[in-house]
């Protein structure tokens, strides 16, 4: 496809390096859209989606309360006085318990690590959602129930900053609503996400040529792919017959200057998580492990049989060498053990259960085991990522961390009641809850909204001080709106509220 | 910043050159058959990637189980790119439904497919001409002796080609467009190599398997 730059913006996309030539592949005809193109490129903000898939329950963490300041304690989901902490706005739960639920593994879990240390860019906003179908409300999570056109919230950013990098928006985590391709149509192919399923093997498919054996010299395979595209296919009775698909059209247009543009970067390398060996055997076949490999590896050292630590390791690669500029990641719907761990062979020890099944949903059997031990594992997650972040810089003194926000989607919160001082109880979906959000960006070290101690529900907040507002809960479009405008997106005519209280920087 | 700037221009321009670049002059036919008729509803469909090696295998004559391996121990598609080839996995990663349209990554991993896939056809060849199904390398010396292959084995192995991957004999434009295309492989090199000559069967035979006619139906 031809592209035009403005010989203004050929000299300025030139000083970018391969973010200029991505730009230069992409730009649009308009002179001016180009000069926002490249300046937001050069300026990017970073959005991590870590999905907690089942109902990251607000109540079983930072906004938690003690039966002493419940009236109802008994029956509703206030935790003993002396697990509660108070860090700051926020409220921690750490727990140890010798079973999750029905499921014989005794663990320990933590969140006030995670609240003292990221106590200044924590915020907790609360807020009801419309569905508790799964599904349908882990889209509305990142669509804003079709707040703006139906663009995801991860779709927005890569429009707004993506034009530049190779692949601006991967999903690492896949089957979920949460990584469902917005409604908005019209928005440029590069924006959508791109799915990469296996950690190990997806950077295989970012070369077409790198460690096969037995092939032709590269100038000679690069030269079969012109042959096939400008003279084999045009000559087929086939192309000309059905070149005017769409399919067809989409096709020829990425397997053209996006696909060297990809290649060209060295991606197969640069994402190569895993190292040569017997599993893995890159050298054998001219290929070697990422540069920054050992350093992410050593961060998640879980990687090869935890699928979220792979994801996690994946994501920030994808960051750091600036392929990306939103990724999605979060646990999946199956069980993960501890490695080496086989059941029906002498019984579960501590800790063996990574993940529990379905996970944050297991709660339905054990509400606040379940959500202790997912709430442990999404904190450590994202506190690992965060330390990788802050120890890269940027440019100029800053580090990826500080452009990066980490959103703790999810669908729905669980119900509050429980029998009577009951420890061990299950729960079902409810509307009402709150999200954590993570960034520099945001309104750190608050809790926007609060808690209803008659019925434990959350209630709002207003939009532009954050004063809360019993009575007034906050919708999904609101959620939606606050997020892009902590991440500078641009939503002129979108219609979508002002929510300055959740910007760090009103 | 100087080194970057002239890096960055050098990829924009390369970037403008590929966007750019005249069309290279196709063979001109005195009697070729007439163009198709554009459809009025061109609708196709991607074929994924089970289907692709599995048409593959049996035109190619290579056990589905070793057509492609990634790494030399993982399958293509159903460990490396089930899920940007088309596939679905429900049990693990929950992928229920395939992709609505073509992952950026998809026509990569159908090139190295389609390069694996070739490579491993011609390899065989090689090793075992007698069982030979695309590099029939007799044209090459049963005499001992190499010679430039003649328009009669172009023409053979350009047939083998189409009728093994697409199940269709080649029009006369194609069959001229891949001879033409040997000069390009033979280009520095000795026109009589048995390795040059493998090269432009390996080449010819990823061009047409990574065609649009043998990627959508």
């Amino acid at each position: 496809m031809t592209r035009h730059l403005s010989r203004r913006n050929f000299l300025r996309t030139a000083s970018l390096g391969a973010t200029g030539a991505f730009i230069a592949a992409r730009a649009p005809q308009d002179a001016f859209a180009q000069e926002v193109m490249i300046e937001r490129a050069k300026n990017p903000r970073f959005l991590i989606v870590l999905s907690s898939f089942g109902g990251a329950n607000q109540v079983d963490a930072f906004l938690s309360r003690r039966e002493s300041e419940v009236p109802n304690a008994k029956t509703l989901n206030a935790y003993p006085d002396d697990m509660v902490q108070t860090i700051g706005e926020f409220r921690a739960i750490d727990m140890k318990g010798p079973s999750i639920g029905a499921i014989p593994a005794a663990f320990t879990a933590n969140q006030s690590n995670f609240v003292r240390k990221h106590n200044n860019d924590m915020m907790v906003v609360t807020h009801t959602g419309t569905s508790v179908n799964h599904f349908v409300a882990q889209q509305r999570s990142i669509n804003g129930n079709a707040a703006w056109k139906g663009r995801t919230l991860q779709e927005a950013v890569a429009l707004t900053y993506g034009a530049g990098y190779a692949i601006p928006n991967v999903h690492l985590v896949n089957g979920t609503g949460f990584t469902e391709r917005g409604t908005d149509n019209t928005l440029p192919a590069y924006v959508y996400g791109e799915r990469a399923p296996t950690p190990n093997l997806w950077p295989l498919s970012l070369d077409g040529y790198r460690g096969i054996a037995g092939a032709p010299d590269r100038k000679l395979f690069e030269a079969a792919r012109k042959f096939r595209n400008e003279r084999l296919d045009p000559s087929s009775d086939f192309f000309r017959t059905f070149s005017g698909s769409q399919r067809i059209k989409h096709w020829t247009n990425i397997r053209g200057d996006a696909l060297r543009g990809v290649e060209a970067e060295d991606l197969i390398t640069k994402l190569m998580l895993f190292p040569d060996s017997e599993e893995m055997p890159l050298a054998a076949h001219g290929l070697t492990g990422s540069a920054i490999g050992q350093k992410v590896r050593e961060a998640f050292p879980n990687y090869e049989f935890d699928p979220l630590e792979a994801q996690a390791a994946l994501a920030f690669m994808l960051l750091r060498y600036g392929v990306s500029v939103t990724v999605t990641l979060g646990p999946e719907g199956s069980a993960v053990f501890k490695k080496g761990v086989t059941l029906g062979e002498g019984g579960l020890g501590e800790g063996d259960i990574v993940n529990p099944p379905i996970s944050f949903d297991f709660s339905h059997q054990a509400n606040r085991q379940v959500q202790a031990v997912m709430w442990n594992r999404q904190l450590s997650i994202a506190e690992r990522l965060i330390s990788l972040l802050k120890s890269e810089e940027f440019r100029d003194g800053q580090s990826f961390w500080d452009r990066s926000m980490i959103y703790f989607a999810t669908e729905f919160g669980r119900t509050r009641r429980r029998p009577d001082n009951a420890m061990t109880f299950g729960s079902g979906h409810d509307l009402n809850n709150g999200s954590l959000i993570v960034s520099p960006l945001a309104n750190g070290g608050r809790v926007l909204g609060g808690i209803n101690v008659d019925n434990m529900l959350t209630y709002g907040f207003d939009p532009t001080t954050g004063r809360p507002e019993p009575g007034r809960q906050m919708t999904e479009p609101e959620m939606y709106s606050g997020i892009a405008h902590a991440l500078g997106i641009d939503t002129a005519g979108s219609n979508l509220p002002d929510m300055r209280a959740m910007r760090r920087q009103a | 910043m100087r080194k970057q700037i002239i890096s960055g221009l050098a990829a924009i321009a390369a970037l403008a050159a590929c966007a750019t670049a005249p069309e290279p002059a196709l063979p001109q036919f005195a009697a070729d058959v007439p163009a198709p008729v554009a459809s009025v509803d061109p609708r196709v469909k991607f074929k994924d990637g089970e289907r692709y090696l599995r048409d593959l295998s049996a035109n190619l004559g290579i056990p589905r189980e070793d057509i492609c391996k990634e790494l030399s121990r993982y399958d293509c598609m159903t460990d490396a790119f089930r899920i940007v080839l088309g596939g679905v996995e429900a049990p693990n990663l929950l992928v229920n439904e395939p992709i609505e349209n073509a992952a950026l990554t998809s026509p990569i991993a159908v090139d190295r497919v389609a390069l694996h896939v070739c490579s491993n056809r011609v390899r065989m060849d090689r090793e075992d001409p007698a069982e030979a199904v695309l590099f029939k390398a007799g044209a090459f010396g049963a005499d001992g002796r190499a010679r430039t292959p003649d328009a009669e084995w172009l023409n053979a192995t350009a047939d083998a080609i189409y009728g093994s991957i697409l199940m269709r004999s080649p029009s006369e434009r194609e069959i001229q467009n891949l001879a033409a295309y040997y000069t390009q492989v033979a280009d520095g090199r000795a026109a009589n190599s048995p390795d040059v000559a493998a090269d432009w069967v390996t080449l010819s035979c990823f061009a047409v398997a990574s065609s649009l006619e043998a990627v959508f139906y």
